[in-house]
């Protein structure tokens, strides 16, 4: 086993950058999640890590060593592939073997590793069928087998799951997320789904253009995040923002026309960064509730639009210019137009620079 | 008549639809047919004309005594006399023996130089229009042409070919007029020709291997050739039998390019059955026996292409 050292990796194709220097250490047995929206660079840097693509400049190290030069064969990596990348011509057993094959490993060895893979991954009825021949769940699992077959340094996921449909995906996370708890191998795993960048990571690097925007826990990244982009990014439903005048003294900001909240005392600190100034304020649906019972309202909205989820009710309201989204209980019976004393819990917001989106004062 | 109708689509939506031979069809339903028979007609009427009249016409005249030159002696009803005179006539055997060593020798040598450019015309050039015109202009040239061509390459005293052979010391050859020398010349020429379509089905297979099976057996240790051997040669197997049947179709009816180079001389070494067939009809008149011979390889042909159908049908990624 072995760590991932990406080091002030570059990667241009012709003129165009495609990333611009990123830094990020992978920890000997840790399950990284590289995530970002499409053109983020990250199934690049992937492949990068694979040998697939060159570094254009920087260095990556698998397990303490350089492997810029080394092909993909020489790195002592295993990939899953989006499209699965099964030999369509072989068997799902020969698919499996065919990394040892290839490695020399004799045969009684080959018969043995590809029929514990097969055990684990739950396949072994399968083995003497075509990839023609198995459904899109099962051919994940095949392509999976071919990976842990060979107990490489580091596992590399290319978008595993973005061919499955929801049920389906739901389970095959669970069963990487088992399957990384049995060997304890490194993982580095693309998506473009934050979904699965929260349940799986031990970190999260997410991407945005090129550029690492925040490598951190996936707690962290939700309740910390390092600016506006990860803000939004992290999170489901996201983050609602509004641009809001803060007081200069921080005790309250206006979110246009008029509309405007009371920070409480503790929630002041927040603020301050920006006091006096027009900044973007985040502040997560979960935090906007609504006023219950004797408890003051901190604003008021009114109802555009309800989206009962079952165990809760997702509500989209206008205060002054700004469109926010709350979690309601589902007992709140609420129609379009109704206004509700709302309760923004403010010591929870996050205040985001107007131009630049940094964070500028990051909750606790 | 309305309650009738109603009643039977009930029946017929109540039971699983039952295999009876002719089912009563319904007044829309016999309309249905019959525009849809009509809508057929043309087609079916043209394709009569074309292929199942001149057919029919061939095997018929093969049964008849059909002689241009004879015309005092009719057209008689011969039975298989026609295809007896073939089986014991020498030129026959001879032009038949010619046809299967060209099949033989063009075929597989087609498909190993197509295959060979089609590798070539894959690689990621920067600028591929060349390449690709390279592939396609033997293909786009006509047979006769390049029979030609290559009669003047191969021409004694002239040809490029022995001033080659004679610029890196060695003694010009009689090219066209040594029987093993213009079988090898014919035999290169049609294979010049032959293999760009060859190289144009495989380069098409190739394009359908996706890039991510050559990544995944980078990543899993193999290395060129492996990758060649494992994933290219098998990915590419039905493209190679499309070509090596389509291929096999044309060289049965081989006929232009030696006609041009050689017109079967010297003697009949480099004759091959279309053009015996062609000598017999159109140079001795005769009918009646060139149809039997046509006839004969007619046949063959048909053999060959029912072994092309029965393997289109057949999708070899799903064999267990």
């Amino acid at each position: 086993m072995a760590g991932v050292d990406i080091r002030q990796v570059r990667k241009s194709f012709g003129r165009v950058d495609v990333i611009h220097g990123i830094d990020i250490t992978v920890k000997d047995g840790e399950f990284v999640v590289l995530v970002g929206p499409s053109g983020c660079g990250k199934s690049t840097l992937l492949r990068m890590i694979a040998g697939l693509e060159g570094v254009s400049d920087g260095e990556i190290a698998i397990g303490g060593r350089v492997v810029n030069d080394l092909p993909p064969r020489s790195r002592d990596i295993a990939m899953v592939f989006q499209d699965y990348a099964l030999y369509p011509h072989k068997t799902v057993a020969e698919n499996i073997a065919f990394g040892l094959r290839m490695r020399g490993a004799s045969k009684p060895d080959i018969e043995k590793l590809v029929g514990e893979a097969a055990d684990i991954l739950q396949i072994r009825h399968l083995l003497e069928r075509k990839p023609g021949q198995l459904s899109g769940g099962q051919r994940q699992r095949v392509a999976m087998g071919r990976a842990i077959v060979r107990r490489p340094l580091v596992f590399l996921f290319d978008e595993p799951l973005s061919n499955l449909d929801a049920q389906l995906r739901a389970e095959m996370r669970i069963e990487i997320k088992k399957l990384h708890q049995r060997f304890g191998t490194t993982i580095v795993y693309v998506t473009h789904d934050q979904i699965e960048a929260m349940t799986l990571a031990d970190r999260i690097a997410i991407l945005k253009g090129g550029h690492l925007q925040q490598f951190d826990t996936p707690d962290a990244c939700y309740a910390r995040p390092s600016n506006r982009f990860v803000a939004g990014f992290i999170g489901s439903p996201p983050m609602n923002f509004a641009t809001v005048d803060i007081a200069a003294d921080a005790s309250s900001v206006t979110l246009g026309a008029g509309a405007s909240a009371a920070v409480p005392q503790a929630a002041r600190p927040r603020f301050d960064a920006a006091a006096g100034r027009r900044a973007v304020m985040g502040l997560r649906p979960e935090h906007v509730r609504p006023a219950s019972g004797g408890e003051a309202a901190t604003a008021h909205g009114a109802v555009e639009l309800v989206e009962p989820l079952g165990a809760e009710t997702l509500v989209l309201l206008r205060v002054g210019d700004a469109a926010l989204t709350g979690r309601f209980p589902p007992e709140a019976k609420l129609r379009p137009g109704d206004r509700v004393p709302l309760s923004l819990a403010l010591e929870h917001a996050h205040v985001f620079e107007e131009e630049t989106g940094r964070a500028l004062a990051r909750a606790a | 008549m309305s309650s009738t109708t109603a009643e039977a689509g009930a029946r017929h939506a109540a039971t699983p639809p039952a295999r009876k031979g002719r089912a009563r069809l319904s007044p829309l339903e016999r309309a249905e047919r019959r525009l849809g028979l009509m809508m057929l007609a043309p087609a079916v009427l043209l394709l009569c004309a074309v292929v199942v009249y001149p057919i029919v016409e061939l095997v018929t005249t093969s049964l008849r005594f059909e002689h241009l030159a004879q015309p005092w002696m009719g057209t008689p009803f011969v039975g298989l006399d026609n295809f007896a005179r073939a089986m014991s006539d020498e030129i026959f055997w001879s032009s038949t023996l010619n046809t299967v060593i060209y099949i033989v020798v063009t075929v597989p040598g087609a498909v190993l130089v197509g295959l060979g450019l089609a590798l070539l015309a894959n690689q990621p050039f920067k600028i591929k229009w060349p390449v690709r015109l390279g592939l396609l202009l033997p293909w786009a040239l006509p047979l006769v042409f390049t029979g030609l061509i290559f009669r003047w390459f191969f021409e004694f005293n002239q040809g490029i070919v022995n001033n080659a052979l004679m610029l890196v010391g060695m003694s010009p050859r009689q090219w066209l007029s040594d029987p093993f020398l213009a079988f090898v010349a014919t035999c290169i020429a049609i294979v010049w020709k032959s293999s760009s379509f060859v190289a144009l089905v495989l380069l098409a297979g190739l394009q359908t291997i996706p890039r991510s099976l050559y990544e995944a057996a980078e990543i899993d240790g193999a290395g060129r050739w492996q990758q060649f051997v494992e994933i290219t040669l098998p990915m590419l197997r039905p493209a190679i039998v499309v070509a090596l049947i389509f291929r096999t179709i044309t060289a049965i009816q081989t006929f232009d390019i030696p006609y041009a180079m050689t017109n079967g001389g010297p003697g009949h070494s480099t004759e091959t059955l279309a053009m015996y067939i062609h000598k017999t009809t159109i140079d001795f008149l005769d009918l009646g026996y060139g149809s039997a011979l046509a006839v004969l390889m007619f046949a063959v042909s048909v053999v060959a292409t029912s072994g092309y159908l029965r393997y289109t049908k057949r999708d070899p990624r799903k064999e267990a």
